[in-house]
């Protein structure tokens, strides 16, 4: 019998509910809305969060929206349901902030500009950078696939396709893993008329 | 017995410290009232204005109640107080009638003297300089555009810090110079204060044991300012002024940071003040000062 490719994360948008997402106490709040919005989904989740309407993030702020929302998601691992997150919409002012949040709690983020362009935020190693780069670029694929694009081992490439599923960067679908956009893609699809 | 305190003629950072020796000797005397006499400044500096105000609030915890103050007598020092809304800010602390309310008219000021007592006062903050910061930092100091958000995010990092580590309420105040003697270019200046715990007072609980006997005000500085400590464990703590001092040295700024007996800066090419400062006179609370030059016609950075 072969096993089940694992379900699909549902997706959904969170706004940020403010033009200025500034000091700790506001990115608080923020954040806790968030966490039960992802605690009402049952089963692997994909979480938005819709930076379009953002004018300011400062640093505290970004803290405990971004960083802090992660590392609670992954100081509770789930592996039959785990919680992926994505920013979206994030302008090239926003980036400063929200990066080093991350890299100060040893996190990453993916992301998409309001150019569309896909970005990693937060500590990450260049080699899987690099991986995540090129999966983003082709949305899915297997371990053996990729290292033929990037032109390295395969065994190397599986073992870090796996290190970002493990935190949230990429998600493991059976035979290949896929980017988070692909993800947001097929729902941006599904929600067309 | 009464003292009364004189205010330097130029009440600016450095002239707060002036102010501060003159203080420390005034309460030698252990007086039951103080006037603080400002009739003689013919210069004050946004640093100077909520420096009048901090002073004015130790001096009515120490003596009990609202000490004196004698208003400066040159017109242009009066009007700025006026229109930066100091006799406002001044009702409870100083001895004086209360102010009419302030109208907000057009001005130069990028930032009146606004109090923070919480999260909604940074708020109102940053969301109130967002459009003159934008015509004061693009047109005035030919700063990029994205320079206002940036700005933002440190006036808020900056505000915050009263209330996450003060303990206390603080002002906050901004202005552009022309500080023509020390530079010969337009600047924007940010004044902090508040006249809570201090840095010392905060981060004891956490790192004094670790310092040992070198723990010390100045220490305490060192350790928020270049090493990014802060009173929490929380590794996501302690961000702010790191984020701020990158930014001010992006901009060949000068940032000051004072508390308890000693102050630390960073300092650049343009200035002279001294990088750590120890055994200056005690004061509550944490002071901060942030200046930012106009950049060079051309000058890209």
């Amino acid at each position: 019998m072969t096993p089940l490719p694992p379900t699909r994360p549902s997706v959904a948008v969170a706004s940020l509910y403010q033009t200025y997402l500034v000091t700790r106490h506001t990115g608080r709040a923020v954040r806790l809305t968030i966490e039960r919005m992802v605690e009402e989904r049952p089963g692997p989740s994909l979480t938005v969060l819709d930076f379009s309407d953002v004018a300011v993030i400062d640093f505290s702020c970004a803290d405990e929206v971004v960083a802090r929302l992660l590392h609670d998601a992954l100081s509770v691992p789930d592996a039959a349901a785990p919680h992926y997150f994505l920013l979206d919409g994030i302008e090239e002012e926003h980036m400063d902030p929200v990066a080093r949040a991350l890299d100060r709690r040893g996190l990453a983020m993916a992301a998409r500009t309001s150019a569309r362009r896909p970005v990693l935020l937060g500590r990450a190693e260049p080699e899987a950078r690099r991986v995540w780069d090129a999966l983003a670029e082709c949305g899915r694929a297997r371990p053996s696939e990729l290292a033929g694009c990037l032109g390295g081992d395969a065994a190397a490439c599986r073992a870090w396709l796996a290190r970002l599923d493990e935190r949230r960067l990429v998600r493991d679908a059976g035979e290949a893993f896929e980017s988070l956009f692909v993800i947001l893609g097929a729902d941006e699809r599904g929600a067309q008329p | 017995m009464s003292r009364v305190v004189e205010v330097p003629e130029e009440m600016d950072h450095r002239g707060f410290e002036e102010l501060l020796i003159e203080l420390d000797r005034a309460f030698d005397d252990e007086p039951a009232r103080v006037l603080l006499n400002a009739r003689h400044v013919r210069w004050i500096s946004p640093y100077g204005l909520i420096g009048l105000l901090a002073v004015g609030r130790v001096i009515r915890d120490r003596i009990g109640h609202p000490p004196a103050i004698e208003a400066p007598e040159n017109r242009d020092v009066r009007s700025y107080a006026e229109f930066m809304g100091f006799w406002q800010a001044a009702a409870g602390i100083f001895d004086v009638p209360p102010a009419d309310p302030r109208v907000y008219g057009p001005h130069d000021a990028l930032l009146e003297i606004t109090s923070i007592r919480s999260h909604r006062d940074v708020h109102a903050v940053v969301e109130r300089v967002r459009e003159r910061a934008a015509a004061i930092l693009e047109k005035k100091l030919h700063y990029p555009k994205p320079s206002v958000i940036q700005f933002s995010v440190m006036l808020s990092e900056v505000c915050q810090n009263i209330i996450e580590h003060s303990d206390a309420d603080g002002w906050v105040c901004a202005q552009t110079y022309d500080y023509k003697r020390r530079l010969g270019r337009e600047v924007l200046m940010l004044a902090v204060m508040d006249v809570g715990v201090g840095f010392h007072g905060s981060l004891a609980a956490e790192h004094a044991r670790r310092y040992g006997e070198s723990w010390s005000p100045a220490t305490a500085l060192e350790a928020a300012l270049l090493h990014g400590e802060s009173r929490f464990r929380d590794p996501g703590r302690g961000q702010g002024l790191q984020a701020i001092r990158r930014q001010v040295v992006k901009w060949d700024g000068e940032l000051a940071i004072r508390s308890g007996n000693a102050q630390i800066a960073i300092v650049p090419e343009w200035d002279d003040l001294p990088p750590l400062q120890r055994d200056l006179p005690p004061f509550p609370g944490a002071q901060i000062l942030i200046v930012m030059p106009a950049r060079e016609e051309g000058g890209a950075r």
